[in-house]
């Protein structure tokens, strides 16, 4: 039997569980959410432990705020084994402290590393091709589709940088919505909110016009390289770029 | 004229220079802010980026540069924004996260001081009455007043003046109303006057390349010396791409891609790698390889400075290696304190191993049997391996005649 440990479906639990784990030696075959649909193979093991956010303290104080964030990276990503990789990291943290980051040869070191990587260029690439509209009451509306949840981190940026405006960013995969009232911004479910039928405001369309004008023309005819603009601009994320979505 | 109708002109004249990165400010704004390490917002079809909403003011010129789109002899259409037009274009593609901030260029207008005037004039009014905290990389006129200079230095992020071409003589051909004087006198004032206040992300400066006869070894010494006399952050480098009809002019069927890539990766050996121009060419050799890239070309003319042994050499010696790079290098030194870094480990750090096998050993291993490490082996599977340069190239040259 594989015995599968389950946490509440948030960060600081499975910092918790994790931690809980390592306490009493316990090696898991598999750590998963609550949502988890185990198999016939599956022992589910579903610890209530209680949800203490002093954990965050406990594992910047015996690392630093970066190691903890590539923890909270690879959590954020939608690698089918991270709560593992997460568990063995901090298996190893606790001999290694700071030089973890060095050990590149064991494997959930490499693994934590280039998850959280990833995970990073995908948030940054976002900053770049998230696409508001327009809507009416000057509120700023857009859609993602990201491989990983990096809704958070994207809120953190325009959170600083449209910070005098009505903003909203929809993460259609997970059905998660960013709301930014100007002062702060508030990821709720989908489900758990109503959106009025907005339409676009009014100079939207000539807008968005001149920029598909403008984003046409830059290219010089005798450097065309498709290739080359894939490689910087996947074809996954088209669908939300407007300058890419219609043509 | 139409503000979209201006757009296509402006854009269009503006799109040849090769500047766009957006990186190395951190201001911040009512609306806005910079982001240090920069963001591409979009990537055109010729797979540039596209980072600023880059323009010309004006396309009108009262030069005759015989390179240039926008030359006083060409009969085109021409346009000129006003400063409130070209506002409402950058915060509304700004709010719509279409692009980082402003690139903003001009053409030479009734003199250099009264073009600089109409450019310092735009900024001023995105800033103060728009409150813009986005980046804004601003070409200064050279032959201006310095007061000037310092007024624009101030709004901006990135300041920068184009060199043009590699040599006072190219200058003289081809642009007879510029010369090295005037560009150099603007770079040695910002270089001078650079604070957390003035231009903060520093200046660049461009050169074409492939108009005139320059060698790369030109090219490369001009940059250097830019580089040691006006700290610039980059120097970029445009393959000529014949807009003009002229005899003046080369007459190419393609822009000379391939050398562009090259003078680019040798730009950054000089930048990042300790390498100096003499190492990679001189008398002998006045043009880089185009089937090699500089960093390989030069390890197979030192080949016995290598194998290097990755466990024991220094932080310069790794930098040496074809397929190890700023970050595997430093990776490599610190965690090499920790274990003995295998092959397996090496490409974990992200060193190009297919490369970088034939120059390193690990532990005093070689990848392979070690009669195998001569230089005509490893060029012909260097020459395979670097793809992406060399599927233009392969048409016209074959690798196997001698």
């Amino acid at each position: 039997m594989n015995n599968i440990y389950l946490y509440q479906d948030d960060f600081i639990s499975l910092l918790n569980l994790i931690n809980y784990l390592l306490k009493n030696k316990i090696k898991p075959d598999n750590i998963k959410p609550q949502t988890y649909q185990p198999t016939l193979l599956d022992e589910v093991i579903n610890l209530k432990i209680p949800h203490n956010p002093k954990i965050i303290q406990f594992i910047i104080e015996i690392s630093n705020s970066k190691i903890f964030n590539i923890l909270y990276y690879v959590y954020l990503s939608n690698n089918e084994n991270k709560e593992l990789i997460i568990y063995y990291f901090c298996l190893n943290l606790l001999k290694y402290r700071t030089n973890i980051i060095y050990m590149r040869n064991l494997k959930c070191v490499d693994k934590a590393l280039k998850i959280s990587k990833y995970v990073g260029n995908e948030a940054h690439r976002l900053k770049g091709f998230v696409r508001f509209k327009k809507l009416e009451h000057d509120i700023y509306y857009a859609e993602i589709a990201p491989e990983n949840n990096v809704l958070f981190l994207l809120s953190k940026h325009f959170k600083r940088r449209l910070k005098n405006e009505y903003w909203l960013i929809k993460d259609v995969k997970r059905k998660i919505i960013s709301i930014y009232d100007k002062k702060e911004f508030y990821l709720i479910e989908e489900e758990n909110f109503q959106m009025h039928n907005l339409k676009v405001a009014q100079d939207e369309l000539d807008i968005s016009k001149m920029w598909k004008e403008f984003y046409n023309i830059v290219a010089i005819k005798e450097r065309h390289n498709e290739r080359c603009r894939m490689n910087f601009m996947p074809k996954k994320y088209w669908k939300y770029i407007i300058e890419m979505s219609d043509e | 004229m139409e503000i979209k109708e201006k757009l296509k002109i402006l854009a269009d004249s503006a799109k040849y220079d090769a500047s766009c990165s957006s990186s190395g400010s951190t201001r911040k704004g009512d609306l806005g802010n910079a982001s240090f390490s920069g963001i591409c917002h979009s990537f055109s079809a010729d797979g540039r980026c596209i980072s600023l909403l880059k323009i010309l003011l004006t396309n009108c010129c009262i030069y005759d540069c015989k390179y240039c789109l926008n030359r006083k002899s060409n009969n085109i259409k021409r346009a000129i924004f006003t400063p409130e037009e070209i506002c409402y274009i950058t915060i509304n593609f700004y709010k719509r996260n279409y692009i980082e901030g402003l690139f903003l260029s001009s053409g030479i207008i009734k003199n250099p001081d009264y073009t600089m005037e109409l450019i310092i004039k735009t900024i001023t009014l995105l800033r103060q009455k728009y409150h813009f905290g986005g980046y804004i990389h601003a070409k200064a006129i050279p032959g201006c007043s310095q007061y000037l200079l310092k007024k624009l230095g101030l709004l901006v992020d990135r300041l920068s003046a184009n060199i043009e071409l590699p040599t006072e003589n190219g200058i003289k051909l081809l642009a007879p109303n510029k010369n090295f004087a005037n560009t150099e006198k603007i770079m040695g004032y910002v270089k001078n006057n650079k604070s957390s206040k003035f231009v903060p992300a520093g200046q660049s400066t461009q050169m074409i390349i492939g108009a005139t006869k320059e060698s790369d070894l030109d090219i490369m010494q001009k940059s250097e010396n830019m580089y040691n006399n006006f700290q610039l952050k980059r120097v970029f480098y445009s393959a000529y791409v014949p807009v003009n009809k002229d005899n003046l002019l080369p007459t190419l069927e393609k822009p000379p891609l391939v050398r562009e890539h090259r003078l680019y990766q040798a730009d950054w050996l000089l930048r990042y790698y300790g390498f100096k121009t003499k190492d990679l060419l001189d008398q002998n050799h006045h043009n880089f390889n185009l089937l090699i890239d500089p960093k390989a070309s030069w390890a197979l003319n030192h080949l016995d400075e290598f194998p290097k042994d990755v466990n024991s050499c220094s932080y310069y010696d790794l930098l040496k290696v074809p397929g190890i790079g700023v970050t595997s290098a430093k990776r490599i030194m610190s965690s090499r304190k920790h274990f003995k870094i295998t092959f397996k480990d090496l490409k974990s750090m992200g060193v190009v191993l297919k490369r970088a096998k034939y120059f390193i050993t690990c532990n005093g291993k070689y990848f392979m049997d070690r009669t195998y490490f001569n230089k005509n082996f490893i060029e012909a599977n260097l020459v395979l391996e670097d793809k992406p340069a060399n599927t233009q190239q392969r048409k016209q040259l074959s690798l196997f005649n001698e």
